[in-house]
């Protein structure tokens, strides 16, 4: 599966590849007809609506450019260069990865170990499970913030008073900040990967699993043998998404701390914000959007990779 | 055994907690301003009061709550229909361009909507799309995520069970629709629920593309009249709660597909 | 194949439905636009955006006010949003960069002239400023005269002004015995009068915290910025404001004040907190300052308040407090047409000029008049007794500084720079320095 699959090494599938697939030429320009017809519906709003005005961010990623357009100057890879120099980019940088290598593991092992538990149980019950993780993306980050503001209150908020530690300042404390910030992502990222890994786990050949049980499989094995590799495709998915999540982490940053105290919670998506929108530093904050789509682009690489020998 | 207790009680204490904000904000909806910002909680709405309702629907609320459920309708169909086609071709056909296509997919994904929105709104005005919907819809189902899930479903089709459609001498959409679309229906649910949603919460897009009252969605509505140095927290509560309405319905609506899924998955064998 | 044409025809056709249908207010909005031609006898329809300054952030007092300047202007159709201060920003640099930007826009000199008019993207204004309405301005502030323009050219027309103050919980200062400590009369203190204060106030244990210096956020920082300057009566930029001075000795010694008063529990400082989330601590009583206070927003918190916030200057040394001011007016987008700039004006003469209506646009604002030939707007009317105690901080009105260079970056540093002495332990004067590096740099 995902044999051709490989982002970032670009490599296509070659004509004598199809050869040895016993495949006649006629043949594969008929399926590569039909997969772009198949195609076409989706590619027209892709390329409209969001190839286009990427290679337009591209473009303006070379420019220096404000909203005084008439100043607008082709600087080249300046922006580039000003970006390598820039100590609160690269404060931003470190904290963004930091999410990510916190968030990304624990939303995929705590959303596979929910789905696990709750994908046997009654219709009810399940339903109950599934939607109860997905209320925080249904309330919406504006008013989930409201509350968690309101929790982590230093005076009268609900967890100093549970804790007897009034005066403590979460959100406002270099060190607890950011896991503030990532505890209250972790909520509102489970739940999609949960209704996806109930569903992958629902969608797994019950065959195979009984065969194995039959065998004298002990769950363990059942699970890590049968079950796993066939929702590898669901958890590629999971990572993949997480990790554009969390990269991309950023209302709620705005909303609880603005990157503070000190820089300690400012994102790069915090940063590009900030610079295309505060400071109206077009070209720069492309420059940064292209940066980072890099970096999440190979960091999806690796996981494909990974993904694909873990399998083999 | 015990395993599977603590499982449940960890289960259950989980949902409490992740109930709680919903709790919160509902219960909050009937309070006034001074009980909800009292330095002391209170648990339960003990005078409760519809004021925060009735200050919303002062305002176009019900306008704003039908552009918001015409959006996000609109893109979930759209969606839906062009993802599951191209996933399944993605997934389950070698052409050419395939790779290089895919690694597009992943680079747009991964760039930041808050960069990409100037030329977008650029593109919108060219369009004279400014202040319809449709300048939200579009892009929403542009965004390739639903392409990437849908293709992530379609792996798991068995090769075989094509190959046999084709032997029988089922057409390329025969397949697609008949053998093709039943196996991966509950990712198609899945999809409908996270594109609902998605474009629902998709605050910053509605924020850069909608200006008029009249084509305002919820949130932005709700937005808008906050103070400068002053938030109206029951307000926001009020406008998270009966936006939360729709959300669970459309979640509710699409469990069955999930079950389906489910079952399938046994008569597979 | 059949059933796939047939849905794709399906949706096409309600794509052109929704389309046609959403864009039928559009067509009515080009006529308007070819007004450009033919400017007689057509109706020119003009658009303006406010931030909820006032009642000018409310929906149901505009269609009046509109409706009011439609009845005078027969062939002016006006439009109004209201854009918030959380994400109007936001969407005004989007409109100006991808279009779409409204022809009138409501708000303070440091959006309108330092950072729109200053990028050419605003119309020059200069000949609503006749010589009779520039000396009738300049009688109640030069300020307000300088900054409304740049380089000589005017993009603001000034309605309002206030000074931003502090506020009291009178009846905690009362209980905690501090109320010797401020004149109630004039509404000043001395610094050592504000420190006996609040220790007083701590001493008294009537609330969980004296007071809350913000340190987070986006907004409200001329509250913290008035009180470091007062403490020893720094200046903030110099006086022909091309170069930040916060690192001045008097105010590295009101920091390290400052910093002393948190240690000894008579302020604390939280990095976690913007001016809005001080003002709500203030509101339910958990604190019994706020160093965010002003006309506007004791209306808005009227509601919540449960005692009497008492508006107060901040605390200086030398008994002359130096307050920030707050400007708000209008300025126009340029939008190519003669005739939507011409329409705009008429309305911003509409709003400021017109001898009825003048006063009661300032009223709706809750602030003062810019033009000192308008007099006390408020004598006679019910909101007399709430403008009182604002007017008579008026006078304390200090430099309006706010035009100098890369305000919206001093902004982020003047927080850091907060969050750096309070919360990191930097040394004041190494974190003022770093704020005057940072904000110089930017000043260009």
């Amino acid at each position: 599966m995902a044999q051709t699959a490989v982002a970032g090494t670009g490599r296509k599938p070659a004509p004598p590849k199809m050869d040895s697939h016993g495949r006649s030429r006629a043949l594969a320009r008929r399926e590569t007809v039909s997969a772009y017809l198949f195609l076409l519906p989706s590619l027209i709003f892709f390329i409209g609506f969001v190839v286009v005005p990427m290679g337009i961010c591209f473009v303006y990623s070379f420019l220096d450019m404000g909203i005084n357009k008439a100043a607008t100057t082709f600087v080249g890879f300046a922006n580039y260069i000003e970006m390598w120099n820039d100590k609160t980019f690269w404060q931003g940088f470190w904290n963004t990865v930091l999410i990510v290598v916190v968030s990304v593991p624990a939303v995929t092992a705590f959303s596979l170990w929910v789905g696990n538990s709750i994908y046997k149980m009654k219709p009810i019950p399940r339903s109950f499970y599934r939607c109860v993780f997905y209320l925080p993306v249904v309330t919406g980050t504006v008013a989930v913030t409201v509350v968690w503001k309101w929790m982590f209150n230093p005076y009268n908020g609900l967890l100093n008073q549970v804790t007897g530690n009034i005066g403590f300042d979460w959100l406002g404390n270099p060190h607890t900040a950011i896991w503030c910030i990532i505890m209250i992502l972790f909520t509102t990222s489970i739940g999609q990967p949960i209704v996806l890994y109930v569903a992958a786990l629902g969608n797994v050949d019950q065959s195979l699993v009984e065969a194995a049980e039959v065998d004298g499989a002990t769950r363990r094995q059942v699970f890590w043998r049968i079950k796993w590799p066939q929702i590898m495709p669901t958890t590629l998915y999971i990572l993949i998404i997480t990790t554009i999540n969390s990269f991309q982490c950023f209302a709620l940053i705005q909303l609880l701390t603005s990157g503070g105290p000190s820089g300690t919670t400012s994102t790069i998506m915090y940063y590009i914000f900030d610079m295309a929108y505060k400071y109206n530093r077009f070209g720069y904050a492309n420059a940064m959007g292209v940066i980072l789509a890099l970096i999440i682009a190979a960091f999806s690489a690796v996981q494909f990779k990974l993904a694909k020998t873990d399998n083999a | 055994m015990v395993y599977r207790v603590i499982t449940i009680i960890l289960l259950i204490l989980l949902a409490i907690f992740f109930i709680f904000p919903l709790y919160w904000i509902i219960t909050g909806s009937f309070k006034d301003a001074l009980t909800i910002n009292a330095r002391t909680p209170q648990w339960f709405p003990l005078n409760p009061i519809l004021d925060n309702y009735v200050k919303l629907f002062h305002q176009p609320a019900f306008r704003w709550l039908l552009n918001t459920v015409v959006m996000a309708v609109g893109s979930l169909i759209l969606t839906c229909f062009t993802a599951s086609l191209a996933g399944y071709a993605l997934a389950k056909k070698r052409f050419f361009g395939k790779a290089v296509l895919f690694t597009i997919i992943i680079c747009a994904m991964a760039l930041p909507k808050q960069v990409i929105v100037i030329p977008l709104l650029q593109e919108m005005q060219f369009l004279g799309l400014r202040d319809n919907l449709l300048s939200v819809i579009l892009p929403t189902v542009g965004w390739p995520f639903g392409v990437f899930l849908m293709k992530q479903f379609s792996e798991t089709i068995p090769t075989e069970i094509l190959e046999a459609a084709r032997i029988d001498g089922a057409g390329e959409l025969r397949t697609f629709f008949s053998v093709v679309f039943p196996m991966i229906k509950p990712g198609v649910g899945a999809l409908a629920i996270f594109t609902f949603v998605n474009s629902w919460n998709d605050y910053f897009l509605q924020l850069i593309m909608l200006t008029k009252r009249e084509s305002l969605t919820l949130p932005l509505g709700i937005a808008k009249m906050q103070g400068e140095m002053s938030s109206d927290f029951g307000l926001i509560m009020a406008g998270a709660a009966l936006a939360a309405v729709p959300i669970v319905v459309v979640f509710i609506a699409f469990q069955k597909y999930f079950t389906q899924g489910i079952a399938m998955g046994a008569v597979k064998g | 194949m059949k059933k796939l044409i047939a849905l794709l025809l399906a949706l096409i056709m309600v794509f052109a439905l929704v389309a046609c249908g959403e864009a039928t207010p559009e067509t009515s909005e080009n006529p308007p636009a070819t007004t450009d031609e033919t400017p007689t006898g057509e109706e020119v329809t003009i658009t303006i955006w406010t931030y909820p300054i006032g009642k000018f952030g409310d929906d149901a007092t505009m269609v009046e006010l509109i409706g009011k300047f439609e009845a005078a202007h027969p062939g002016i159709k006006v439009e109004h949003e209201l854009i918030d201060y959380t994400n109007g920003d936001t969407q005004v640099t989007s409109a100006i960069t991808g279009g779409g930007t409204p022809d009138i826009i409501m708000e303070g000199p440091e959006r309108l002239v330092t950072n729109w008019g200053k990028n050419g993207v605003m119309v020059d204004l200069s000949d609503l400023w006749t010589e009779e309405i520039t000396a009738d301005i300049a009688a109640t502030s030069e300020a307000v005269v300088s900054a409304c323009q740049y380089n000589g050219v005017y993009y603001e027309y000034p309605l309002c002004m206030t000074t931003h103050c502090m506020a009291i919980n009178y009846e905690v200062f009362e209980q905690a015995g501090a109320l010797q400590y401020i004149d109630e009369e004039t509404r000043t203190w001395s610094t050592d009068d504000f420190v006996s204060a609040m220790e007083a106030v701590r001493d008294s244990g009537l609330v969980a915290v004296p007071g809350i210096i913000y340190c987070g956020g986006q907004g409200g920082d001329q509250g913290t910025r008035a009180l470091v300057n007062n403490l020893y009566s720094g200046t903030y930029t110099n006086a022909d404001h091309t170069e930040y001075t916060a690192n001045s000795a008097e105010n590295v010694q009101a920091l390290q004040l400052l910093v002393d008063m948190v240690g000894s529990g008579a302020l604390n400082a939280n990095a976690g907190f913007q001016a809005t989330e001080e003002l709500q601590q203030f509101a339910n009583g958990t604190c019994a300052v706020t160093f965010c206070w002003n006309a506007s927003n004791k209306t808005n918190y009227a509601e919540q308040v449960t005692f009497t916030p008492f508006a107060m200057a901040f605390p200086t040394d030398d008994g002359v407090p130096e307050l920030c001011g707050g400007i708000w007016g209008f300025g126009i987008f340029d939008n190519g047409s003669d005739a939507k700039i011409e329409a705009a004006k008429d309305f911003i003469r509409f709003v400021c000029d017109d001898e009825t209506q003048a006063a009661e646009s300032v009223r709706l604002t809750g602030f003062f008049p810019v033009r000192a030939s308008l007099g006390n707007v408020y004598a006679g009317t019910e909101q007399e007794a709430d403008a009182e105690e604002f007017l008579k901080l008026m006078p304390f009105l200090g430099d309006y500084y706010n035009v100098i260079g890369g305000w919206s970056e001093q902004r982020t540093n003047w927080f850091n720079m907060l969050q750096n002495v309070f919360i990191t332990g930097t040394d004041p004067q190494t974190a003022a320095d770093e704020f005057v590096e940072a904000s110089n740099a930017n000043i260009g």
